[in-house]
């Protein structure tokens, strides 16, 4: 038996003042309380009996004492919290990773598989030895430590409530590290993983994760899984027509049984499209909604079983998606008068035009795209892009080379934005100039003489210059010619440039700023704020519940809010049938053993135990006179 | 006036009000009740006077009682007997002035317990006085403990009730009982021999046989009116406790357990059949007047057990 608690020093000292003074109370003449009576002598007849009595009193008084020395004895002893001697060196240290991914949303298990787990952890914790120690780890996208390595079950206990879910994947490479990283140099080392093994691929990560030396053990939790999920959800806007939106989307059964599913879409909360179809055992199905309207800001997808009964899984029968928001460019035109240009500039209803006159005074208003048509007038710095239409020599960043006659589009870059979907291999110019780009610059089309479209950037102003008036060919005849035109604005307003339509939950999300602050505040879609710091014009945050965001930035007038929405998107997450058996690579992880509660008990309860009983046996006997 | 004068009157106003309690007029109503109901026989040198138990000359029949040991076989009614199968005894009566003496027992244990035995005794002792004022005996009521505490001169007739209960209200129990001492000044100061009641809970720490052998000793017919308080033979006592005599101060230190209060009710009892049997072997008529008993109920069995009544 060793003491784990106050030395032996410590509590003889403590044994020795506390029985002094009982034994001294002890000592000490009792003081009676007086009471008179009519005739004392009538009382002589029982003292007559009391000499044999007396004995018995004086034994009693003792007995009453060694019963108070008895019950300090015990409480003395139960400070030193005496553990057996195997006990002590022979404890287990656990670290119990409990997975917090969306799969342990699942109801399969009443109320959820998170509460199953709770349980289930509950029990492991209240069944260690009492040398054991164990830390729980919550393991969603990154390993939370909810206790410390401890054999406290009153510790332990909290930290267990404070496990959840989130709609995030759980990264068990992140969590094995952890734990193996906290039993480093600890006796008797043990993961214990409690999970639905809904975890992907866990095999690389068995090799990536060193545990040898360690125990695994595996506790499975689940029952089921009947689930449906909208594994994949995007949205964007038509560039010519950004009234009208395209969703692409994919709806998944990770069961083993076929279903009939009812997909709704949302669109700013009003139902825009609902469809049933049939979807096969492990079948993933993408559809595309094309010249979808009614949505101007939110888009939602709602997936559910035809029969009306609900899946194991509502966490990704859900998806959201924010349509990009649209504004109108800003382009100022310097042109001597150009029908056709103009008319192309009318087919986008998103264009505010501004006409200025060669020489005239330019507005000092912000503009997105100047398109200098014949001209090369000077441009104040808040023109942000500029589009040359046959450009005077020296009047671009590009030098002119040869005279062209009678040429065309040799080649063109296909793949450039601003070329996309032009079709421009009969185009007729009749005359114009090549153009000599430099280094940085981009030729996007060219003749056999030479290149007269060329891209790129002068002092920070991106460019595009067309080497020939538009006029002296039959582009301005063509499709091709309008298309040109609002490609190029598009291009330079970058519009849908890094446009994300929905964040992955689990991930780090990097949301632009358009502000110079330090922080920003962020809404999630329970509503509470977090403030979130901003680095490199972007707001940094670890997301891990799906729904509508919203961040605000800067104060005052300054203060730009913007909006974003974040969905689970992990097939491997909807795979919540649970696995009953885990390996790790070759690894097998064990069984979990719990044993019963009671072998956990600490030796000072059971003497606290002994100290109350003892003082109800006392209590008792005193109130009913066995002893007075 | 100062705070003492406060207090004397406040004990002056109390002692009034105690009167007024003790005979108030119901009392008075329930005295005169029972001065009709008692049959009086008027004979003796005055007026009328009524019969007394003393034997002598002019005998006249009186009653019948049980036959006790140590009866004269002379005054067995034979024909009773015969009839019955009963064996009683002829009392006769011998007309005379009757003097009756009660004594009441002022010793602090009468005060013991909220004073009710000493209320008790008062009132039996008025309404004892009253019958003997109404018969025009002669009534003297004397106050002792260890010794003789006052004297109500002997007097007659009813109009002198309101002087018994004035004498009997200023009393105030205290002190230690010594009854053997007291009742021979007693004995000595009233030659005239007669009735001679004794109101007392007979806690004498010289024994109760002493007052009463000196009353028998001194030709009196004692009567012994025992007040008795049934609480004192079950106190509410449990634990470490120190007992103290509250006449003598004598202290006991015990424990007190439920066997030990079962031992002092057994005490109690055979302390009281130790005076019952003293008295029957002396021929003294012995009563226990419990003091949770009405008065006037109490009254008519002193008077028929003392033969007051018939």
């Amino acid at each position: 038996m060793t003491l784990t608690g106050l030395s032996l020093s410590e509590l003889l000292m403590i044994a020795g003042g506390t029985a002094s003074v009982t034994v001294l109370l002890y000592v000490l003449k009792l003081r009676r309380r007086a009471v008179p009576v009519p005739y004392a002598r009538i009382w002589d007849a029982i003292f007559r009996d009391r000499q044999a009595t007396e004995l018995f009193s004086k034994l009693r008084r003792l007995l009453s004492l060694l019963f108070q020395l008895a019950l300090l004895a015990l409480m003395i002893l139960a400070l030193g919290d005496p553990k057996p001697k195997t006990a002590v060196l022979d404890g287990r240290h656990l670290v119990v990773l409990v997975d917090g991914s969306a799969s342990m949303k699942a109801t399969d298990v009443k109320p959820s598989r998170i509460e199953a787990a709770k349980v289930a952890v509950r029990k492991l914790v209240r069944s260690l030895g009492s040398a054991d120690r164990a830390l729980i780890v919550g393991m969603g996208s990154l390993p939370s430590p909810l206790s410390t390595m401890s054999s406290d079950v009153t510790e332990l206990e909290p930290a267990i409530d404070l496990l959840s879910a989130a709609d995030t994947r759980a990264d068990l490479e992140r969590g094995l590290s952890f734990a193996r990283d906290s039993l480093r140099g600890l006796p008797k080392a043990e993961i214990v993983l409690v999970s639905d093994g809904a975890l992907g691929d866990v095999s690389a990560e068995s090799q990536r994760v060193d545990l040898s030396g360690i125990a695994l053990s595996y506790l499975p939790i689940g029952q089921s899984g009947m689930n449906v999920a909208i594994s994949e959800f995007s949205v964007r806007r038509y560039p010519l027509d950004k009234a009208r939106s395209e969703v692409m989307l994919e709806v998944a059964n990770t069961s083993d049984q076929p279903v009939q599913v009812e997909l709704t879409l949302l669109g700013d909360g009003a139902i825009i499209d609902v469809s049933r179809f049939a979807l096969g055992p492990n079948e993933r199905l993408p559809r595309y909604y094309q010249d979808l309207a009614g949505a101007s800001h939110t888009l939602e997808a709602k997936l559910r079983l035809a029969d009306g009964r609900a899946d194991d899984l509502p966490a990704d029968d859900h998806a959201y998606a924010l349509m990009p928001e649209r504004h109108r460019a800003r382009v100022l035109v310097v042109s001597k008068g150009n029908t056709y240009l103009e008319a192309a500039l009318l087919l986008d209803e998103y264009l505010d035009v501004t006409s200025v006159a060669p020489g005239g005074a330019m507005p000092s208003e912000r503009f997105d795209v100047a398109i200098l048509d014949g001209v090369a007038d000077a441009l104040p710095d808040t023109v942000r892009a500029r589009l040359f239409l046959n450009p005077p020599d020296g009047g671009v960043p590009l030098k002119w080379g040869a005279t062209l006659s009678d040429f065309g589009f040799d080649t063109w870059d296909k793949k450039s934005p601003i070329l996309r979907l032009l079709a421009l291999g009969d185009v007729q110019v009749a005359s114009g100039h090549a153009l000599v780009p430099s280094a940085s610059d981009r030729i996007l089309g060219a003749s056999e003489q030479g290149p007269f479209l060329v891209s790129g950037s002068h002092s920070g102003h991106p460019f595009v210059a067309l080497g020939f008036d538009p006029r002296n060919s039959d582009l301005v005849l063509r499709v091709a010619w309008p298309l040109f035109v609002l490609n190029a604005i598009n291009a330079f307003v970058e519009e849908d440039t890094g446009y994300v339509s929905s964040f992955r939950t689990g991930e780090v999300w990097r949301v632009p700023v358009p502000s110079s602050v330090d922080s920003a505040t962020l809404i999630d879609p329970h509503g509470a704020h977090h403030t979130v710091p901003v680095k490199e014009g972007r707001a940094v945050y670890l997301g891990e519940e799906a729904g509508f965001y919203k961040l605000s930035a800067g104060s005052g007038s300054a203060a730009v809010t913007s909006e974003f929405a974040a969905n689970l998107s992990d097939l491997s997450e909807s795979h919540i049938t649970p696995v009953r058996e885990l390996s790790l690579g070759r690894r097998k992880a064990s069984a979990v053993q719990v044993a019963a509660p009671s072998s956990k008990r600490e030796l000072w309860v059971y003497l606290l135990g002994a100290v109350v009983l003892l003082s109800l046996v006392e209590w008792v006997t005193y109130h009913r006179r066995v002893t007075v | 006036m100062g705070f003492l004068d406060l207090f004397r009157r406040d004990t002056t106003e109390r002692a009034t009000r105690r009167e007024r309690v003790l005979f108030d007029d119901e009392f008075q109503r329930k005295l005169e009740m029972l001065a009709l109901v008692s049959r009086r026989v008027f004979a003796g040198r005055i007026r009328a006077e009524r019969r007394s138990k003393k034997k002598g000359s002019g005998l006249e029949f009186a009653d019948h009682r049980d036959y006790v040991a140590g009866d004269d076989f002379r005054s067995v009614d034979w024909n009773v007997y015969q009839r019955f199968g009963k064996l009683l005894v002829r009392l006769y009566e011998e007309e005379e002035d009757l003097s009756i003496y009660l004594i009441v027992d002022c010793s602090s244990s009468m005060a013991f317990g909220n004073q009710k035995k000493f209320d008790q005794a008062r009132r039996l002792c008025a309404a004892l006085a009253y019958v003997g004022l109404a018969n025009l005996d002669r009534v003297t009521i004397v106050a002792v403990n260890d010794g003789l505490i006052s004297r109500m001169p002997t007097t007659r007739g009813k109009a002198r009730i309101f002087r018994v209960f004035e004498f009997l209200s200023k009393l105030e129990p205290g002190g230690v009982t010594d009854l053997g001492a007291a009742l021979k000044t007693f004995a000595l100061q009233h030659k005239r021999r007669g009735l001679a009641v004794l109101f007392s809970d007979l806690y004498d720490p010289a024994g109760f046989e002493a007052g009463i052998n000196v009353l028998r000793f001194n030709k009196f017919e004692p009567y012994v009116v025992d007040l008795v308080d049934r609480s004192e033979a079950r106190p509410a006592l449990k634990g470490d406790v120190r007992i103290y005599d509250c006449e003598t101060g004598e202290e006991r230190e015990l424990t007190v357990t439920d066997s030990m209060l079962d031992k002092m009710q057994r005490a109690v009892s055979e302390y009281r059949a130790n005076v019952e049997r003293f008295c029957a072997e002396k021929q003294v008529p012995y009563f226990a007047a419990d003091v949770d008993t009405p008065f006037d109920e109490l009254v008519l069995r002193v008077f028929r057990r003392g033969g007051f009544l018939r």
